[in-house]
């Protein structure tokens, strides 16, 4: 991991960032101005693309040279697999959810606000942004500016939560989508508090990884935790790449 | 007194107990502020009763110590890599992070399970046997019966995770699997859920069958959620298990184990663990739908509020189709495992029967439907799901042309295991030609929901299961007690069970053919079906009169079996090349893979080397 310098990782880091905006900008532009659902999953998919090779870093898993199984590194390997075959498992959750979201909704959706979707999905992807960046500043031994962009993505992160629970749902509710009321506001609830379950339990693990952090428990060469802890992060955002147009911009308002 | 209560195992079900009330009582609180109605027709009120059995399990599982380390992790703290257990049964009853302790556990747990389950069978049984309403309650039928089916159905996970645990960390030539503490938590987990699933008959039961289809199981009693949570909980175990055995066989195998030199069954373990880490959640998702839509009133599947009953039988099928193959690979794994060991001849086609099982489980995916043909579903969807299902018989067919190449010419040796693995082929090809008629849309529709499909189902459990893990039960013993079950017993065994079950299963399909329904209470004497139904149940009390035998066996034979220490069938498998029962590391040396690995009656072939250095 410290085969590239830092300001090269850094810069890579914003490159990619950059590239997600812009495509998040495009999807939305799509969105009201052609809504074509294959442009938007094509969108979609590219985003989470470049999330999974270039944030999580989907390669460290074939691109292995350790072979001592008594090793550090392998032993890292070892859970890096365990992580991402758990992330396999709960992606078809969420692939069950989406199922449900165009069997019940089919090609319509609820009046959500569709500003205020974009505004949230943005802090959860400028989240990911910060994660990487804490991550890449540790695999270089810079502590300085993994605390500093760690303690922003925990606080974007629970902005993200207080998005969508504190201002999301009750504007829901004001529409009369309730849980209650129909597939709309039973999808919708959850969906989101699927997903807002899953950004809790990454928020718990980056506390958990920030606290040990800050007692110098991690190295350049010896941080597999928060190597988790970003590829868990990082998967919370993929999932949320899918929802966000699954729930705010395909389809048309009944 | 103090001996018991360090126990785990009865420290967890205490915290379980205090964990179920606590959590209880806090939502019965919360609902007293909020003005609700804080008592239920069973004390507590649905939502008090689903909180409490969530709280419970993380209670049991925080008390029994399984999250112990995890949390000294999060604090920074280091723990050791390996812990010594201590010497004697006790070992059994806590936290071990040995593979072999956690193997026996998860399999004493099945055997227990499946007694249960069993139980109820035999009880509903008595109940079948004549026309007419004997002596229990239609709701207690409905009960016993969906209870039956989930009982039978996670003490199968359970076996087959024993089976796995035990078996291929010590087929690939591991110390241990990739995630000890993981190991543990996934069967620590189990005990609280089948707690809670068993629980739903306490609080009203449930009648909607294993399968919980709404819109019934919207408004069954409150036992109906306590089936689900138990089911989920089960699931999660599942669920790791099979993440933790991925890990394992792609990390942790012997020098020069490559893909085609693995088992058999390590292949088909890794086929069983591919499903269960994927296609569970599903099942759990789509019980967790019904669980809000009771809870919250959320319309996943009211048509008054625009939802679908459909869908639920969609998300649950494709759990619930592939979860037979969870059951059944590694058991058809283990007939390919000990059949070429028994006829002294190399196994037939060993490249074809190890991808049959990952083929299975790939088609396996894109079949679960075939249970929906009379759903009203989308016509257009019942044809394609009939060709997938048909396409299943191609790399089972793979099996079964390798199992007969092999018995061919052999010179085939019949003790107690090889007994079971034969009755495994033939109990296993009644199930599986029984099945075409169900997969078939034409026939299907006439048989769907009959009689018919319980004799072929069971068929399929008990080649593809029962009879396999009694196999790998009477041929593994000796690896871990270091002492042989008695042979005489065995047999009795095998020779009461074998043909009791087949008269039974076949009954079962003349009565379906018949038209005898399949989950009710009552038949109308008129449909002349009281003397099959009379043999039938008389052919499941002799199926459980087997399995006091084999009970007996098991347990006298722990203490008073005859001593087995060495490789007494002759395996060329490395864990029969150390002595019984397996040292607690599993293998002082390591070995290296030099060979292939069934390659019985060769002159000069060799499958392993010990290379003298530990690992
Ligand atoms: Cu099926």
């Amino acid at each position: 991991m410290a085969h590239t310098d830092k300001q090269t990782a850094f810069r890579l880091g914003v490159l990619i960032f950059v590239y997600l905006a812009i495509l998040t900008a495009l999807e939305f532009y799509v969105a009201v101005a052609v809504p074509s659902v294959v442009v938007l999953s094509l969108i979609a998919l590219a985003k989470a693309g470049l999330v999974v090779y270039y944030y999580m870093h989907i390669y460290r898993l074939y691109q292995e040279t350790e072979t001592d199984p008594n090793s550090y590194e392998y032993k890292a390997g070892t859970l890096r697999l365990g992580l991402w075959l758990f992330l396999l498992s709960d992606a078809f959750v969420f692939g069950g959810l989406a199922v449900a979201r165009f069997n019940l909704w089919g090609m319509t959706r609820p009046p959500f606000n569709q500003v205020l979707g974009l505004i949230i999905t943005s802090v959860l992807l400028v989240s990911s942004f910060f994660m990487n960046r804490a991550e890449t500043a540790m695999a270089h031994g810079d502590r300085r500016n993994f605390v500093i962009s760690l303690v922003i993505t925990l606080l974007l992160g629970i902005g993200f939560l207080v998005g969508v629970i504190g201002i999301e749902w009750p504007s829901a509710i004001r529409e009369g989508i309730t849980p209650s009321a129909n597939t709309f506001g039973a999808v919708f609830f959850m969906m989101t508090g699927m997903h807002g379950f899953h950004v809790l339990t990454g928020v718990i693990f980056l506390l958990i990884v920030l606290r040990n952090g800050l007692r110098g428990l991690y190295s350049a060469e010896r941080h597999r935790a928060v190597e988790a802890a970003a590829v868990y992060w990082h998967f919370v955002d993929v999932v949320w790449i899918f929802f966000y147009p699954a729930l705010y911009l395909i389809g048309t308002v009944v | 007194m103090k001996k018991i209560l360090s126990l785990g195992l009865v420290r967890g079900l205490l915290w379980q107990i205090a964990g179920t009330a606590a959590g209880a009582l806090l939502v019965t609180g919360i609902r007293a502020l909020m003005g609700l109605n804080p008592w239920g027709s069973f004390l507590f009120t649905e939502p008090a009763w689903v909180v409490g059995a969530l709280t419970g399990v993380i209670a049991f599982v925080w008390g029994v110590g399984a999250l112990t380390d995890w949390f000294k992790w999060a604090l920074g703290e280091e723990t050791p890599e390996h812990r010594e257990d201590p010497p004697g049964w006790e070992k059994y009853f806590g936290v071990s992070l040995d593979h072999k302790v956690i193997g026996i556990q998860y399999t004493v747990t099945a055997i227990l399970l499946l007694l249960v389950g069993g139980l109820f069978a035999l009880i509903f049984r008595l109940e079948l046997a004549a026309s007419g309403m004997q002596f229990i309650s239609l709701q207690l039928y409905n009960t016993l019966m969906s209870l039956h089916g989930m009982v039978m159905i996670v003490g199968i996970l359970l076996g087959v995770a024993g089976v796995m645990n035990y078996l291929v960390p010590m087929l690939i030539g591991a110390h241990d699997m990739a995630f000890p503490r993981l190991n543990a938590f996934s069967y620590w987990i189990a005990p609280p859920a089948a707690i809670v699933l068993l629980s739903s008959l306490a609080l009203g039961g449930f009648d909607t069958g294993w399968t919980g289809y709404p819109p019934l199981s919207t408004r069954s009693p409150v036992g109906i959620q306590m089936f689900f949570i138990g089911v989920w909980v089960a699931g999660w175990s599942s669920i790791l298990g099979g993440l933790n055995l991925i890990a394992t066989v792609m990390r942790l195998r012997a020098k020069g184990m490559t893909a085609f030199r693995m088992p058999i069954l390590v292949w088909a373990s890794v086929a069983t663990s591919l499903i269960s880490l994927t296609a569970t959640q599903l099942i759990g998702l789509s019980f967790q739908l019904v669980m809000f839509q009771r809870l919250l009133g959320m319309g996943f599947f009211d048509p008054a509020k625009g939802g679908n009953p459909i869908l639920f039988q969609h998300l649950f099928w494709f759990y619930s189709h592939p979860a037979v193959y969870v059951f059944i690979l590694p058991g058809l794994g283990v007939v390919s495992e000990l059949l070429p060991v028994f006829v002294r001849k190399p196994l037939f086609g060993y490249r074809w029967v190890a991808m049959s099982s990952l083929g299975i489980a790939l088609v396996g995916f894109l079949v679960w439907a075939h249970h929906m043909f009379t759903s009203g579903m989308n016509e257009y969807l019942r044809v394609p799901f009939m060709y997938s299902t048909l396409l299943v018989a191609v790399p089972t067919g793979v099996k079964f042309f390798s199992w007969v190449a092999t018995l061919w010419k052999g010179k085939i040796e019949t003790p107690t295991p090889m007994l079971f693995v034969l009755g495994a082929i033939v109990v296993f090809l009644m199930g599986g030609l029984s099945g075409p008629p169900n997969g078939v849309v034409t026939t299907d529709l006439h048989l769907h929901d009959t009689y018919f499909v319980v004799g072929h189902f069971h068929d399929t459990m008990f080649g593809g299961y029962i009879f396999p893990f009694f196999a790998a039960i009477y041929y593994w013993f000796p690896k871990a007690t270091g002492r042989r079950m008695s042979e005489k017993l065995g047999k009795l065994h095998f020779w009461l069970l074998f043909p009791s079950f087949l008269v039974m299963t076949f009954l079962m399909m003349r009565v379906g053919l018949l038209g005898m329904r399949r989950r009710i209470a009552d038949y109308d004497p008129a449909l002349g079906l009281d003397f099959w139904h009379l043999l039938i149940t008389i052919s499941a009390f002799l199926i459980a009169a087997s399995v006091l035998v084999f009970l007996y066996n098991f347990f006298r034979s722990i203490k008073h079996g005859e001593p087995a220490p060495g490789n007494i069938w002759r395996s060329r498998s490395p864990e029969w090349q150390v002595p019984s029962p397996m040292p607690v590391h599993n293998y002082e040396e390591a070995f290296e893979v030099v060979g292939e690995p069934y390659d019985y009656g060769l002159p000069g072939s060799t499958y392993i080397r010990f290379n003298g250095k530990s690992h």
